[in-house]
Order: C-alpha cells, then sequence, then structure tokens
C-alpha cells in the first residue's frame, strides 16, 4: 500500500505536487487575515491560475494559444446564463458546465486549427479570440450584448449560498484546485506523448504516434481550464461583459505562464503570484503596469528562457553539483542520467 | 446611388491607408520570418510624434510626418539591431519580444501624453466638388502621399538591388546567406523600413480619424486581417486584401451598421486560413 502510494507520488511529479500544495494552502488565507487588499489580490491570482495552466498545456505541445479569453467568455457566458435564465446555482454543477462548453466547442474547432503550426496556430486563434468578442456584442438578445449579463444569484454549494468575500475567495481556491489536479492528471499521464510532440512532430507520427489524437485532448482540456478560470472571474464580478474577454488579454496569461516558466507546473503557479501581486502594487499608477509587463517579458525573453522557477532551479542544481564536483568547469552541463546509470552499476556489480 | 458610389470612396481610401500598414507587416513576415505585434504600437507611436513636433515644436506638418517617419524607423531599427536579433531564428521568441515591444510603446505613449486624445488636426481643410462628389482635400493629399509611398515600395523591392537582396532572403535564407548576403545587415535595415512605413500611416492617418493610445489594437487586428486575408510575406496579395477590407468595411457599415461587416470578414478569414494557410496569393508556407 505504501509503496503504491510512493509511486504514485513520483507519477505525478515534484512540481505538480508543489502547486497542488500551494493551493491547498490557500484555503487557510481566508482564515489568517481578513484585509480586503489581500482577499481581492488572492481572488485575481487564483483566477490567473487556471488561465495560466490553459496557455500551459498548449506550450507543452509547442503551440502558443491567444485564444485563452474566448474559452474564458464561453466559460463565463454558460454559467452566467444557466445562473440567469435556467436558475441553476449549484456551484459544482456551474463549474461543470464551464469546463465542459468551452471544451466541447473546442471539439469541432480543434480539428479546423490544430492543422496549423507556429505562428499560424498564433494567428488563428488571436482570431477565434476577436471573433468570440464581436459575437459577444452583436448577440444582445443572447448574451446581453454591450450591457453584459448582470445581477447573477449568489452560486450555492450543498445548499449553503456563497455570498460574502470569505466563501468567493474558497470557492476560487477550490476551482483554482480543481483546474491543477485536472492539469497534472493530464500533462503527467501524457508526459512523453506531449513531449514528444513538442520535440519533433513529424519523427513522433513516423514512430506511431497519433499526434492529431494527443493534441485534440490538449485543446480541449486547456479550453476547459479557461472556462474554469472564466467561471471564477464572474463569481468574483458577478457579471460577465465582453470587455473582460478582451483579445489582447491573452497577453497577459501568457505572459504569466512564460515568466513564471513553462518548463515545469509550477511556473503559471509562480507567474500569476508574481505578476498579478506586482500589477495590484503598482495599481495607484495603473497605466504603468502593460509596461512593467512588457519589459519583464523582454527581460525574460532574452535573459532568462526557463522563466523565473526553470531558472531558479538551474542555480539550486548549479550550487548542489559545485558541491559534488568542486572542481568541475562552471559550463559542464548536469547530466543526472550519468549518475543514476553509475548507481545501477554499482548495484548490478554488488 | 450617390451614397453608394461615395461609400466605395470611403472604401477606397481606408484600403490605400490599409494597404500602407500592411505592406510594413508583410515585409516583416516575409524576409524576418517575424509576426510584428508592435505593429499598431508602431502606428500609434508615428502619430503621437508627429502631434509633438506640431504641438510643442510648432514645426510645419510636414516636417513633423518626415519626423514621425524617422522616428518610427530609427525605433524599428534598433530594436531589430539589439533585441530581435539576438533570438530571430525562434519564432515564438521574437513574437514575445514584439508583444513586449507593443507593451512598452503603448505604456510610454499612454503615460507621455495620457489617454484623452489630443487635439491635432489636418492643417488643409475644405473640399473640392466635382460632379455631386465631395472630395475632402485632406482625404485626397493623404491618399496620394499613401498611394506614392506604396509605388515607392514596390520600386524599391522589384528595381534596386537592396530590395533583391531583401526578396532573396524572404524566399530563402540559407541560399542568400550562402551567396554572400549578410542577415545582420539586412534584417535591421528591413524592420526599420516597415516599422516607418506603419509610422507613416500614423503620422498621416491619425490627424483625420483620431489619435489615441488605444487605437494600436484595432489597428493591429485589421494588419493580421489583411495580411492573413492576402497571404503572409506577399505583397501583391496584401495590397489587394487590404482593399478588400477597406470596401467590406466601408459598405457593411453604412449598410449593415454595428460590427456585422467585421464579423464576417474575420469568420471569413479564419475559415480561409485553416483551408489556405497560403491566402488568397501567397505562393509558399512555411511551418505551417
Amino acid at each position: 500500500m505504501a509503496r503504491k502510494f510512493r509511486s504514485f507520488l513520483r507519477s505525478c511529479g515534484a512540481a505538480e505536487l508543489v502547486s497542488i500544495g500551494i493551493l491547498v494552502l490557500a484555503f487557510g488565507i481566508p482564515f489568517l487575515s481578513s484585509s480586503p487588499f489581500i482577499g481581492s489580490l488572492v481572488t485575481q491570482i487564483l483566477i490567473a491560475i487556471p488561465a495560466a495552466f490553459s496557455v500551459y498545456v498548449m506550450l507543452r505541445m509547442d503551440l502558443m494559444t491567444f485564444a485563452v479569453p474566448a474559452f474564458m467568455a464561453m466559460g463565463a457566458y454558460s454559467a452566467a446564463i444557466a445562473g440567469l435564465r435556467c436558475g441553476i446555482t449549484d456551484t459544482i454543477l456551474l463549474a461543470a458546465l464551464s469546463f465542459a462548453v468551452p471544451a466541447l466547442v473546442a471539439l469541432p474547432l480543434g480539428a479546423m486549427v490544430l492543422r496549423l503550426r507556429g505562428v499560424y496556430f498564433v494567428l488563428v486563434t488571436f482570431l477565434l479570440a476577436q471573433i468570440t468578442q464581436l459575437v459577444l456584442f452583436e448577440t444582445p438578445q443572447f448574451t446581453g450584448g454591450s450591457n453584459g449579463l448582470a445581477g447573477m444569484p449568489a452560486t450555492t454549494l450543498f445548499g449553503l449560498a456563497l455570498e460574502d468575500n470569505r466563501s468567493v475567495l474558497l470557492l476560487a481556491v477550490g476551482l483554482a484546485l480543481v483546474a491543477a489536479i485536472i492539469t497534472t492528471a493530464l500533462t503527467r499521464h501524457y508526459r512523453q506523448h506531449f513531449a514528444a510532440i513538442k520535440e519533433n512532430q513529424v519523427l513522433a507520427e513516423s514512430l506511431g504516434l497519433v499526434v492529431w489524437h494527443y493534441k485534440m485532448l490538449g485543446f480541449t482540456i486547456a479550453a476547459g481550464l479557461a472556462g474554469i478560470a472564466g467561471f471564477s472571474l464572474l463569481n468574483m464580478l458577478l457579471t460577465a461583459h465582453p470587455s473582460s474577454f478582451d483579445a489582447m488579454s491573452s497577453v497577459n496569461y501568457i505572459a504569466y505562464a512564460i515568466v513564471g516558466g513553462a518548463g515545469s507546473m509550477l511556473g503559471p503557479v509562480v507567474g500569476s503570484v508574481v505578476l498579478v501581486t506586482a500589477t495590484n502594487l503598482f495599481s495607484t499608477r495603473g497605466e504603468y503596469s502593460p509596461g512593467f509587463l512588457g519589459v519583464l517579458i523582454l527581460i525574460v525573453v532574452l535573459a532568462m528562457k526557463e522563466g523565473i522557477v526553470g531558472t531558479a532551479l538551474r542555480l539550486i542544481r548549479n550550487r548542489a553539483r559545485r558541491r559534488e564536483f568542486p572542481l568541475a568547469p562552471a559550463d559542464m552541463p548536469y547530466l543526472p542520467v550519468a549518475k543514476s546509470t553509475a548507481a545501477a552499476e554499482r548495484k548490478a556489480e554488488n | 446611388m450617390e451614397g453608394f458610389v461615395s461609400t466605395g470612396l470611403i472604401g477606397v481610401s481606408l484600403g490605400v491607408q490599409y494597404a500602407l500598414l500592411a505592406l510594413g507587416f508583410t515585409l516583416i513576415f516575409g524576409i524576418l520570418g517575424v509576426v510584428n505585434f508592435a505593429h499598431g504600437g508602431f502606428y500609434v507611436f508615428g502619430g503621437y510624434v508627429a502631434y509633438a513636433t506640431v504641438h510643442y515644436l510648432r514645426a510645419p506638418y510636414p516636417l513633423a510626418v518626415v519626423v514621425a517617419v524617422l522616428a518610427s524607423g530609427a525605433l524599428g531599427y534598433v530594436f531589430e539591431l539589439f533585441l530581435l536579433e539576438r533570438v530571430i531564428e525562434d519564432d515564438l521568441s521574437t513574437l514575445m519580444l514584439t508583444l513586449g515591444l507593443y507593451l512598452v510603446i503603448v505604456t510610454g505613449v499612454l503615460v507621455t501624453f495620457g489617454p484623452e486624445s489630443p487635439e491635432f488636426a489636418f492643417p488643409i481643410r475644405g473640399s473640392w466638388r466635382s460632379g455631386g462628389f465631395y472630395f475632402p482635400k485632406e482625404n485626397v493629399i493623404m491618399l496620394s502621399v499613401c498611394a506614392a509611398t506604396i509605388a515607392a515600395v514596390y520600386l524599391l523591392m522589384y528595381k534596386t538591388d537592396f530590395g533583391r537582396a531583401l526578396r532573396a532572403m524572404a524566399d530563402d535564407r540559407q541560399v542568400a546567406r550562402a551567396q554572400g548576403l549578410r542577415p545582420r545587415l539586412l534584417f535591421p535595415l528591413a524592420f526599420g523600413l516597415a516599422t516607418a512605413l506603419a509610422g507613416l500611416t500614423g503620422a498621416l492617418v491619425t490627424p483625420i480619424l483620431c489619435l489615441a493610445p488605444h487605437l494600436a489594437d484595432p489597428v493591429l487586428a485589421t494588419s493580421f486581417l489583411i495580411v492573413i486575408l492576402g497571404g503572409l510575406g506577399s505583397i501583391g496579395g496584401a495590397t489587394l486584401a487590404a482593399f478588400i477590407v477597406g470596401i467590406v468595411e466601408a459598405y457593411s457599415s453604412v449598410y449593415l451598421g454595428g460590427s456585422k461587416g467585421a464579423l464576417t470578414l474575420f469568420i471569413f478569414v479564419l475559415i480561409m486560413l485553416v483551408i489556405r494557410p497560403s491566402g488568397l496569393f501567397g505562393r509558399e508556407v512555411h511551418g505551417a
């Protein structure tokens, strides 16, 4: 039993476990602090995290998506319409709906757009985000047009109404946690499939991997994750408005994933925490925050490719290696594989 | 009938300015393989530089346009030479860099000049009249300058050694390099040329329409649309697609109202991008 549990933990991966652990600990925040500033900041971070996961999942397949706001809008509007028109207030049902609707829409869309790669995929997803916003404006009888949908009733969990700030925050934590678990399950279970697609899609295909299948799966789940972020945003604002889902806002979610580090799942979490906090600290001078984000993007792309998490991990590894081989040249590559084979050989000798 | 023809004229004048904008965008993609997210930023930058030159230095408007062209060209040149050049082989990194530059430009403009649109008007007013049609003088001047510039870009690209070198770069970077063409010299020049075109469009068009920091987004979206429709990297395709988009936009906003025309165009372009990523006139697609 213990061994089974340990192998389960290993298959989850360290970064994933740390991410989930951070989100579980976040449940404690509303009980530690009642400051409205902290509450609003943490809620914003928790909305950003599932959206950044959506970017992260697509980056695992070497695809950069600008469609996050589009799927967020689908998630938020389907929950808002279900709440306002059909009177559904059950949180679990609404969350499932906000995941399922974008994921279902992503199926036919994916069949169309996943044939494209590189900049063409970027362009097509950017157009998708633009089109979604225009559709929201042009269908007022359904989505409220430029007025949006306001007056969303408070959601309920097992019959309890979630009305005050604390329960809104707890709900955001719960949604982010669900998103983290889904992301972990997907990226760990299909780790090698995604890695093969990222490294060399043609080679992966020729080796018998049905690339199309896994890209579709990734795209659908990424859409659902963005939908969860949309539902979380709806819960904070209690209105669904087209301006919340501007096509250019996808830049923020991409920045969270890339500045944090797209190499591990901890990256989007750290990126969301750092960048949303920084934007909030700048809030008295809000007009500077896009420029700040821009400068950070420039720095990360030019100087620290692996983002905050990747760079930090590399520095830690370098230090560990320095202790192990004090005379090794500074640019010696770190090869954990070599070490483990050496250990295996020693084992075989004994 | 008169309304129909005037709408057509509006469409053509939109088309000319879009063509100038899209030319720069398509040059950057064709030659460098970079999707320039900062293109709308350069448009706004050009407009504000012209405004500042007229407003603070009391310079005449034509001189302000020249200053705007030089400033946006120089900014593009320096950006390519020192930043973009380092990651030029990686599509997604170049894309992120131009995004970062876009955010920096828009924030810089917003912080310096404030969010309200400043009063910036074309110096010549009035209109010519012929056969029941009015031709506003400012539009006619803007159109002729744009058309002349487009012609000049064509001459540059097809009749000079510099243009031939750039087109060779666009055709096949490896072969062009083997022939002795130097990307480190040509790429910054090409990028600077293209951003200068965006700055020129901004300096010419913003006094007629309007000048505000948030204009960068719709301008970028329109350039995207045109360049995809015409075929990424194709110069002729972008010019023709600009007129299609301009005319469709004019008629749909007069006869349909709202953003239905834009929506139709976007969906049309989306479908085209999926069926035929090379666009209407693009020849080859790398990496699609």
